[in-house]
């Protein structure tokens, strides 16, 4: 089967000068002169994680005739039927053509006008990984592959076999501390509850509510509402003698000083006229991710990161008939979004990508997928270098050579691969790379070249 | 009183040779020592209610009355519990069947009921008097999780079943539970065990693995070896051992097949109705997988693979053996049962003594869960003379509503507590977990200081910014909204009793020490309680009910309440 790489496109680039079609220039990250601190520009970055494990071979999709029989044969009763297929056009696709499931037509549209890629074969790996070597135990692998929780942190945190309890968008808040300290909220901002993700080692997330912060009852700014907040203040305000305490304590400490700061700052945010679907909590906490960017200025935002989630996707019964429901709601509410930085003029600042706890099994249990491991991913944004897709579609037969069993593929490239070149654009020094995707080093291509 | 965690070990090991002296730790069996026993030690106040927050669901001074005139720290303890034990579960099945009684168009409303077992939950939470039990059945139902956040949602007799299920096996026998919550429909459906069908290569359909997985992984062995002290066992490259790969997770997916709704003339025409969602699923032997299948592989497994063609049944019956006399099972469930009861973070010793009870009770039976409860309670570790920084742990939300509101005997006129969409704001209900993993990781370490010291605080995986405000604001409302000053409440209202605070509105230190009797046991910290009474003493005097809210407030929401110690 054909094998979209790399290197193929690279020649693609070099053939057609595909920023120049799309009509954007490259662009670098604009720090200022070391020594002086802060970003000059803004960017975001819009981590939107796919909870359950999302069976990422039935959203994008072979279509060319021997892929897709090869496909078919594999997949029986899960298959999506060629004709129903939203066809794309990939710059770079060789002899295969793909289309995307269905449901994803904001997708589909979003890939065609060349804001949105896909890497296709990507999970977590400690280092390059064939068959040979995983059968042979002859690579170190991540641990406890196709577990949902594990693997979920494995993809938080890149931390392949050590205990560490930080996550790369962490980390990166931790390395750019210098750079981002005038900002008044924490550069991580999870719409979706704790996250590893963006434990730092030492930088510490916040984590709003899925409509914006959530402020004090009974707290005011005067008289018996500023005296109770004040008692309260005090009283999380003292040592206590256990971790626990202390623990939370501090959480409460900070959400009453970012409780005000924000929800004053989005009061004062201009409404988008983007319509966002209706009754989609991802949509809902997108849309809050683009109110928040609307007033970065006024919280003296540069650089972000943002966590949002859904959940549902671990499809082991029921897949055809629960897929549509996900994955449309995955397109339209990314659809959305990116429509609404377009409309806030951030689009080129705003890079949204997905990751979820692993791929799914290519073979059937009857009616849905197991646990697997590599799996497709989106980027989206007019950073993004469009219509393309990045790393290697695996052959899709059972037994073929990225196969390690039941139609669990090993991984084409790894998630500390994916990171790295987000991380890259969006601001983090060549020499820190490591600190944000320690195995990075174990790969070549140290940036899959999807973002400008 | 801050203290680093070394010396805290050390004064807990102080505490544990003091109280095995008394003849109160480890024992488990609450007996006084024969000859030379020291004069006996009565139980505190601050000690009752230590225990009873660990054991009920809220200590009461008139439970933590009845606790201390039981016996004292040598006997008092293991009496309250063995009155516990032998009380029968209290249900929630019927009162969700008498709800659907009352729908008026069931097909539709079906999900509604969903409402009434959170009802019946919170009702038998705060007033039920087998508390030790529903205490037990709670920390079951966040380690064998199903949730509503699924296709259960219609299925709310399921859920309340199961969580009867929970309860009725919470103080049994390990093995049964095991067993019981396998072939719960409400399990089946969420794990997909339920139609699980046999292999089919020629069309390359495997069986599913989801329950295979779930039920090694979170419910019974976890993923790696444990020592018996619940430490995790390491190869010699410093890699822990794992328990099992990918090829026993099939093995037990082709045992789990052949399962469905029962009481149908078929596999293929199992359906779901009301009645077959409340009674174990049936073996159809037509879709149960033929093969040879490989379990888990340990020193004295008694059949680490079964033989082909076995009976769905025998197959099931050996699987769940092979799965209960793994090693790894007494110091699994123990580690997490302490850590839902006691303190976050067990010593290696404490998880031992608890692993060994589960192991073997003193009869020579394995898995009895009383045995492992009362082991979990008694030991000197769950009672400790001094508070060490890694003593306790952190109540869940749920928690310290029940707490507070079972401390001020709140009741609503119409004898329910129907709250709404309380996971919204707590990030937590009853069977309401978003995936099986629970609302926290029992694994779960804030960055910091806890997850410097590689401690864990799980309960703190729900405690972010925004739901500390909702919680906290939840815990404004009730207090300030629904007590017995208010007039005019509606009959919903779930009203706390302030009746004695009232009285004492005019005497701020007294006022302020009452509230610290009934929700710290008497404890309060020298700055919480300044602010305490400085508060009350902003209000007039003749608002009674605002002074005891502003105090109850400022106490419901401190660490020193949040934390159990």
């Amino acid at each position: 089967m054909n094998r979209i790489t790399r290197r193929r496109f690279v020649q693609a680039l070099a053939a057609g000068g595909l920023t120049h079609a799309f009509g954007r220039t490259a662009g670098t990250v604009q720090a200022q002169a070391a020594g002086t601190g802060g970003f000059s520009d803004y960017r975001a970055l819009v981590c939107v994680f796919l909870f359950g494990g999302n069976d990422s071979w039935s959203m994008v999709v072979p279509r060319s005739s021997a892929e897709y029989a090869a496909y078919a044969r594999s997949r029986q009763n899960l298959a999506i039927p060629l004709d129903q297929l939203l066809p794309v056009n990939a710059l770079n696709g060789g002899g295969a053509l793909y289309g995307l499931h269905p449901s994803m037509a904001g997708v589909a549209s979003l890939f065609e006008s060349g804001r949105c890629a896909v890497i296709a074969n990507v999970g977590p790996l400690i280092a390059p990984t064939t068959r040979a070597q995983y059968q042979a135990s002859s690579v170190p692998l991540p641990p406890q592959l196709f577990s949902h929780n594990d693997q979920q942190d494995q993809w938080h945190s890149l931390r392949g076999r050590n205990a560490s309890k930080s996550g790369w968008a962490g980390r990166i808040a931790d390395v750019l501390a210098a750079q981002v300290s005038s900002q008044q909220l924490a550069l991580n901002v999870s719409l979706s509850g704790n996250t590893l993700f963006q434990a730092g080692t030492s930088a510490t997330p916040y984590v709003m509510g899925p409509t914006g912060a959530t402020t004090f009852t009974g707290f005011g700014t005067s008289g018996a509402p500023l005296a109770r907040k004040t008692a309260f203040q005090n009283v999380v305000n003292a040592s206590y003698g256990t971790v626990y305490e202390r623990a939370y304590a501090e959480v409460q400490r900070r959400a009453v000083r970012y409780a005000e700061l924000v929800n004053d700052a989005l009061a004062a945010a201009p409404a988008l006229t983007t319509t966002f679907p209706a009754n989609s909590p991802l949509a809902t906490q997108l849309q809050t991710v683009a109110r928040m960017i609307a007033v970065r200025e006024r919280l003296g935002m540069s650089r972000q990161v943002f966590f949002v989630a859904t959940g549902g996707f671990d499809t082991h019964d029921d897949q055809l008939a629960d897929q549509p429901g996900l994955l449309g709601n995955v397109s339209a509410s990314l659809d959305a979004f990116y429509k609404a930085t377009v409309e806030l003029g951030v689009a080129s600042s705003v890079t949204t990508f997905t990751q979820s706890d692993f791929g799914r099994t290519l073979t059937s249990n009857g009616d849905g997928s197991d646990h697997a491991w590599g799996g497709v991913q989106l980027v989206i944004g007019d950073a993004v270098r469009g219509r393309t897709l990045y790393g290697s579609y695996p052959t899709l037969e059972i037994g073929g050579p990225e196969d390690v069993g039941g139609g669990r593929f090993i991984p084409a490239v790894s998630s500390d691969q994916y990171a790295a070149t987000l991380a890259k654009w969006f601001g983090v020094a060549e020499a820190q790379l490591p600190t944000v995707a320690p195995s990075i080093g174990l790969f070549a291509e140290k940036d899959l070249g999807f973002l400008i | 009183m801050l203290r680093t965690r070394l010396i805290g070990r050390v004064l807990t090991a102080v505490a544990v040779a003091t109280l095995v002296a008394c003849g109160g730790g480890g024992s488990g069996d609450g007996s006084s020592g024969g000859a030379g026993t020291p004069p006996p030690v009565p139980i505190t106040k601050t000690e009752a209610l230590r225990f009873l927050n660990q054991s009920t669901y809220g200590a009461t001074e008139a439970e933590g009355q009845r606790l201390m005139a039981l016996g004292d720290a040598s006997t008092g303890y293991a009496r309250w519990i063995d009155e516990q034990v032998a009380r029968p579960a209290s249900l929630q099945l019927p009162t969700v069947q008498a709800a659907y009684a009352n729908l008026t168009n069931p097909a539709q409303m079906i999900g509604s009921l969903n409402g009434d077992r959170q009802e019946i939950w919170f009702r038998n939470s705060i007033r039920g008097p087998d508390q030790l039990r529903q205490r037990v059945a709670f920390a079951l139902s966040e380690i064998m999780v199903v949730s509503q956040q699924s296709t259960l949602q219609n299925m709310p007799y399921a859920l309340a079943d199961y969580y009867d299920m929970l309860a009725r096996n919470a103080f049994g026998d390990f093995r049964q539970l095991m067993q019981d919550v396998t072939l719960h429909p409400a399990m089946g459906v969420y794990l997909n065990m339920l139609g699980n069908q046999k292999p089919d290569e020629a069309n390359s359909i495997r069986p599913d693995e989801n329950y295979a997985r779930e039920l090694l992984q979170l419910f019974t062995v976890g993923l790696v070896e444990l020592g018996a002290d619940g430490t995790v066992r390491k190869g010699a490259d410093g890699v822990p051992l794992p328990t099992f790969d990918q090829s026993v997770i099939e093995g037990f997916a082709n045992v789990f097949t052949g399962w469905n709704y029962a009481g149908a003339a078929s596999f293929a025409q199992a359906r779901r109705t009301l009645a077959n969602q409340i009674v174990p699923m049936q073996a159809y032997p037509e879709q149960h997988s033929p093969l040879a299948k490989k379990l888990l592989q340990y020193p004295g497994a008694a059949k680490p693979n079964l033989p082909a063609r076995q009976a769905p049944q025998q197959d099931l019956a050996d699987a769940l053996d092979n799965i209960f006399n793994h090693p790894n099972v007494g110091p699994f469930v123990s580690k997490q049962l302490i850590q839902k009861l006691v303190t976050s973070n067990p010593s290696p010793a404490y998880v031992a003594r608890v692993a060994a009870k589960f192991d073997n009770d003193g009869t020579g039976k394995r898995g009895n869960l009383a045995a492992v409860v009362k082991a979990i309670l008694l030991d000197a570790e769950a009672r400790p003379a001094t508070v060490a920084a890694t003593t306790g742990k952190v109540k869940e939300p749920l928690l310290r509503l029940t707490q507070l509101w079972r401390a001020y005997g709140a009741q609503a006129a119409n004898g329910q507590y129907r709250l709404g969409n309380i996971n919204a704001v707590f990030g937590q209900g009853p069977l309401q977990s978003p995936s099986v993993f629970n609302f926290f990781s029992p694994f779960y370490a804030p960055p910091g200081e806890i997850a410097d010291q590689g401690l864990v605080a799980p309960e703190l995986q729900i405690a972010t910014e925004y739901l500390n405000t909702t919680v906290t604001n939840t815990f404004y409302n009730v207090i300030f909204g629904w007590n017995s000053t208010v007039p005019g409440l509606p009959a919903n209202a779930v009203v706390m009793d302030f009746s004695q605070e009232v009285t004492l509105a005019g005497d701020p230190e007294a006022l302020v020490n009452r509230i610290a009797d009934k929700l710290l046991g008497g404890t309060i910290s020298p700055t919480l309680k300044a602010e305490a009474r400085a508060a009350v003493e902003r209000v007039p005097a003749a608002s009674a009910g605002q002074r005891v809210s502003e105090a109850m407030y400022l106490v419901a929401t401190s660490p020193e309440y949040v934390v159990s110690r």
